[in-house]
């Protein structure tokens, strides 16, 4: 009988099979770099039935099978459990079909996040969400975790651009759900594919609803003295009736990260926080909206309101704001990215927690977020070779989520649940709450062959019980 | 009182069970209604009609009664009317927590004197949040609202089994866990029973606008609505046959052609400058939002027998085809471009309307559903129209939500 690695290769090829150690060391991980695992195989199939194939000779041979797209994500979502054969889709990379008429497009799941939108430029149309990694991630990966970006607050998150999937089943069989025309009858299949990690079956076609380019687009940068009051502005504007395209704050410590950096944008190094502010939509009804914005920012406190004159001002903006993680590889070796949401109105009151338990517990914390959404992204430097340290990031950042939920807020809100947060997941959602999610896992992947290990928790109570949870500790020090 | 009602009062208290004269409902005589006035009393209720095998037809404000397939075993009525209330309106952040009972026109009332808009719309005086999101109803502003599911932030429902859960939560953004609420959502009540619901709202807009006009033979009706639904401020955009013209109080009375309807919402500048677009290509004449109002109003009530009234979903680009058949059918249409939707309304002749609107749906490589079906026409027909393809896929999920069977069994798509 042939080996799973032979039975694998007579599928997709001997090229498109990778099993030597050397091959595997890179998909041990995904952008969470904690607990790798090496997984026994990795294929790169290139269409559903390779797809199809390939799922089959795994439960032939008994190995559970983890989906991948371009490994971006943060929560361990593509992380492989002992023996698990990765099933990468970044061969299967093409645009199948642009039907601009209907503002619709028909991709493979290794189409990355920003060609899609190159490529139906011409049509004067983009793909709106646009996560930080989105000249890396792929759609299928977006798929799997929702993907969300600074233009969520006006444009929704994957699920909202998503209108047919198709699916192999953890079973091997191929369906396909949803419709092309955003009216499929029957439950909601689409709706329970996206966002779940990659846990009910391998998505091998996504038709997606493209939006057109809006007519003007407008960015201002707002400089505060603290974030705070950044953060009131925000909630401000929110109230005002607008809906902008994004709203995202950087705080000080990130400026000067970014300052020190090649993403640097000519921010002052002293203002405690920046807003970036942005407004699209019909271009006779942005000046009114710039200069309400303007005054509130300005009313707020802001010492200076700048708006882009031109495109390439606009883009270095951006620039501050999209470079903000990558150069916080300046602050220390290793960055812990948190991902929380909070009620908008309580932005101003939860900062303020989120930096006093910074400081109470030492660590280097900074602040980038969607904060239009009241998505928080506190993060974490430090270095992982001090176990002093160490322990004390975890328990800031324990913290810090138990603050953002006791005032009605979630424990992640773009990146996921994968296997970072599984064992806080309880924070959230009680066991019933959880039982009803198994009972779907269970009606498309019964036997927990597809991707397991994320989502659910590995014990009970683990958050008391556990507070080394997401692995900091079992990261093997240099 | 039946001995099943003694039984259930006397386990869930008087107040929730309600004996009355027999209700007819899909050829089942109900005396009962099992009507909740908690979160407590209706997971406790589920738990014992699960237990005891029976089967309950779950209704909001009943203004969708008409809709679903035959239910294939029916023992009372499962009414949400008494869960109602507003818990919380955050008029900072722009969110709603409600119970399932509450109407929807008390929600919309609340959110619009804080400056805020609710997002549903859909047809039936009466119409609760529970049912308005259990159906995924829509309404003529679908376009600009989009769909129910947008809106809905997190749910708390009861299973069958009587567990109270949650899913979502009241935040912006979410993916902590699978996102339920999805599923739920147009679910029919077949896998949980809505509680409560967190809502997004929508800032209430500055301005708005309502125009109709009597498409010139000149011009191509379907481009020139769907150039008009893409307009920046559009919510409404749709095309009205001769007979709903008239129903709908357009003041537009055509023998033949249609009669555009069209709604602009947002900041001034942009809705004048949308307006004057239209005004540009056809005759526009101001109206009041009593002409949506009448959309809606023509969407609701079920049509009397041997009428029928279904929902046609295809692609924008295959409208003027699937339009083509039905108009020489004869049969009354209203058609949103933007959505690649087109509702068809018959009176008579029940055969021939069926295989027209079937019959356009699958020219148009679309799906239709049948929101109002005389109830003969409804039996051995799954009038959701779901593909069985995914039907596997749904029987798994309402085996594990709902293994007795029930929660309105057989009424939905694929007979579940």
């Amino acid at each position: 009988m042939p080996s799973l690695v032979e039975r694998l290769r007579s599928i997709v090829g001997d090229e498109a099979c990778l099993a030597r150690a050397e091959e595997l060391f890179v998909y041990e991980c995904d952008g969470l770099t904690l607990d790798p695992v090496r997984p026994s195989a990795v294929v790169l199939p290139r269409d559903t039935e390779q797809v199809a194939s390939v799922v089959r000779a795994c439960r032939e041979f008994g190995q559970p099978f983890v989906p991948r797209g371009a490994g971006t994500g943060l929560s361990g979502g593509a992380h492989p459990t002992p023996g698990a054969v990765i099933v990468e889709c970044s061969r299967m990379d093409r645009i199948l079909e642009v039907d601009a008429g209907n503002r619709i497009a028909r991709v493979q799941p290794g189409v990355v996040n920003a060609d899609l939108s190159v490529a139906v430029a011409t049509h004067g149309l983009f793909y709106a969400p646009d996560p930080s990694s989105q000249m890396a991630c792929t759609i299928g990966g977006n798929v799997a975790e929702n993907a969300g970006g600074p233009h969520t607050l006006k444009y929704g998150t994957t699920t909202n651009h998503v209108l047919a999937l198709e699916l192999v089943l953890p079973d091997g069989a191929v369906s396909r759900l949803g419709s092309a025309t955003g009216f499929a009858p029957g439950y909601d299949l689409v709706g329970a594919v996206v966002g779940s990690e990659g846990t009910l079956g391998i998505v091998t076609e996504v038709t997606v609803r493209l939006t057109p380019i809006p007519e003007g687009v407008e960015t201002l940068l707002g400089i505060f003295p603290d974030v705070v009051s950044a953060c009131r502005a925000v909630g401000r504007v929110i109230r005002s009736g607008l809906v902008p395209a994004a709203l995202e704050i950087l705080d000080q410590r990130t400026i000067r990260a970014v300052e020190d950096s090649v993403y640097a944008a000519g921010l002052p190094r002293d203002a405690g926080a920046v807003l970036v502010a942005e407004l699209d939509g019909a271009a006779c009804a942005l000046p009114a909206q710039v200069e309400k914005v303007r005054a509130i920012i300005g009313e707020e406190g802001a010492s200076e309101v700048r708006v882009a004159r031109d495109e390439q001002e606009r883009a270095l903006f951006w620039k501050a704001r999209k470079g903000a993680f990558g150069a916080m590889g300046r602050l220390a070796p290793d960055l812990y990215v948190h991902d929380a949401v909070v009620p908008r109105a309580v932005l101003p009151e939860i900062l303020a927690t989120v930096c006093e338990i910074g400081d109470r517990h030492g660590v280097t914390l900074s602040n980038v977020f969607h904060a239009g959404d009241g998505n928080l992204h506190p993060n974490i430097s430090f270095d992982r070779r001090d176990p002093d340290e160490l322990r004390r990031v975890i328990a800031a950042g324990t913290e810090i989520l138990e603050a953002c939920v006791r005032v009605g807020g979630v424990i992640t809100g773009e990146h996921g649940i994968g296997t970072e947060k599984r064992d806080f997941i309880g924070l959230v959602f009680n066991e019933a709450d959880l039982d009803a999610m198994k009972r779907v896992r269970d009606a498309f992947n019964p036997d927990g062959v597809c991707n397991p290990g994320k989502i659910f928790p590995t014990t009970r109570f683990c958050v008391e019980s556990n507070p080394k949870a997401r692995g900091y500790d079992r990261v093997p020090l240099a | 009182m039946s001995a099943l009602g003694e039984e259930l009062r006397e386990a869930l208290g008087a107040e929730s069970i309600v004996e009355h004269p027999p209700v007819e409902w899909d050829g089942h005589k109900l005396e009962l209604t099992f009507r909740p006035p908690d979160g407590d009393r209706l997971a406790k209720g589920l738990a014992l009609l699960s237990e005891r095998g029976l089967a309950a037809l779950v209704r909001g404000g009943g203004t969708r009664s008409h809709w679903g397939n035959r239910a294939e075993r029916a023992d009372l009525i499962l009414s949400t009317e008494a869960l109602t209330g507003i818990d919380t309106l955050d008029t900072e952040d722009g969110v709603v927590h409600v119970a399932a009972g509450t109407r929807l026109d008390e929600v919309r009332a609340a959110a619009n004197s804080g400056g805020w808009e609710l997002p549903l719309d859909p047809p039936g005086e009466g119409t609760t949040v529970g049912g308005a999101l259990s159906a995924a109803a829509i309404g003529p502003r679908r376009l600009g609202f989009g769909p129910p599911r947008d809106c809905v932030l997190g749910l708390e429902v009861a299973l069958a089994s009587g567990e109270r859960t949650r899913c979502g939560g009241r935040v912006m953004k979410n993916v902590t866990g699978y996102d339920l609420a999805k599923l739920y959502t147009g679910a029919f009540g077949t896998l949980g029973v809505i509680e409560r619901a967190w809502l997004r709202l929508r800032p209430l807009p500055a301005s708005l606008e309502v125009r109709v006009a009597e498409v010139p033979s000149s011009v191509d009706p379907f481009a020139l609505t769907l150039e008009l639904a893409r307009r920046t401020t559009t919510r409404v955009a749709a095309l009205v046959g001769p007979g709903p013209a008239e129903r709908i109080g357009s003041g537009c009375l055509i023998e033949e052609g249609w009669v555009l309807v069209a709604e602009f919402a947002g900041d001034s500048p942009a809705t004048e400058r949308d307006l004057e677009w239209l005004e540009g290509r056809v005759d526009a004449l101001p109206a009041d939002a009593d002409v949506v109002g009448g959309l809606r109003r023509i969407q609701g009530a079920p049509v009397a027998p041997p009428g029928l009234r279904a929902r046609i979903a295809v692609l924008p680009s295959a409208l003027p085809e699937t339009c083509a058949g039905l108009e020489a059918s004869d049969l009354e249409l209203v058609v949103h471009p933007g959505l690649g939707l087109v509702y068809v309304e018959s009176h008579a002749d029940l055969d021939g309307s069926l295989g027209a609107v079937d019959g356009a749906a699958a020219r148009g490589c679309g799906s239709a559903m049948y929101e109002s079906l005389p109830s003969q026409a409804r039996a051995g027909r799954d009038v959701f129209g779901a593909s069985p393809d995914v039907v596997p896929l749904m029987r798994a999920l309402k085996e594990r939500f709902d293994p007795t069977g029930t929660l309105n069994p057989g009424r939905f798509a694929g007979g579940l």
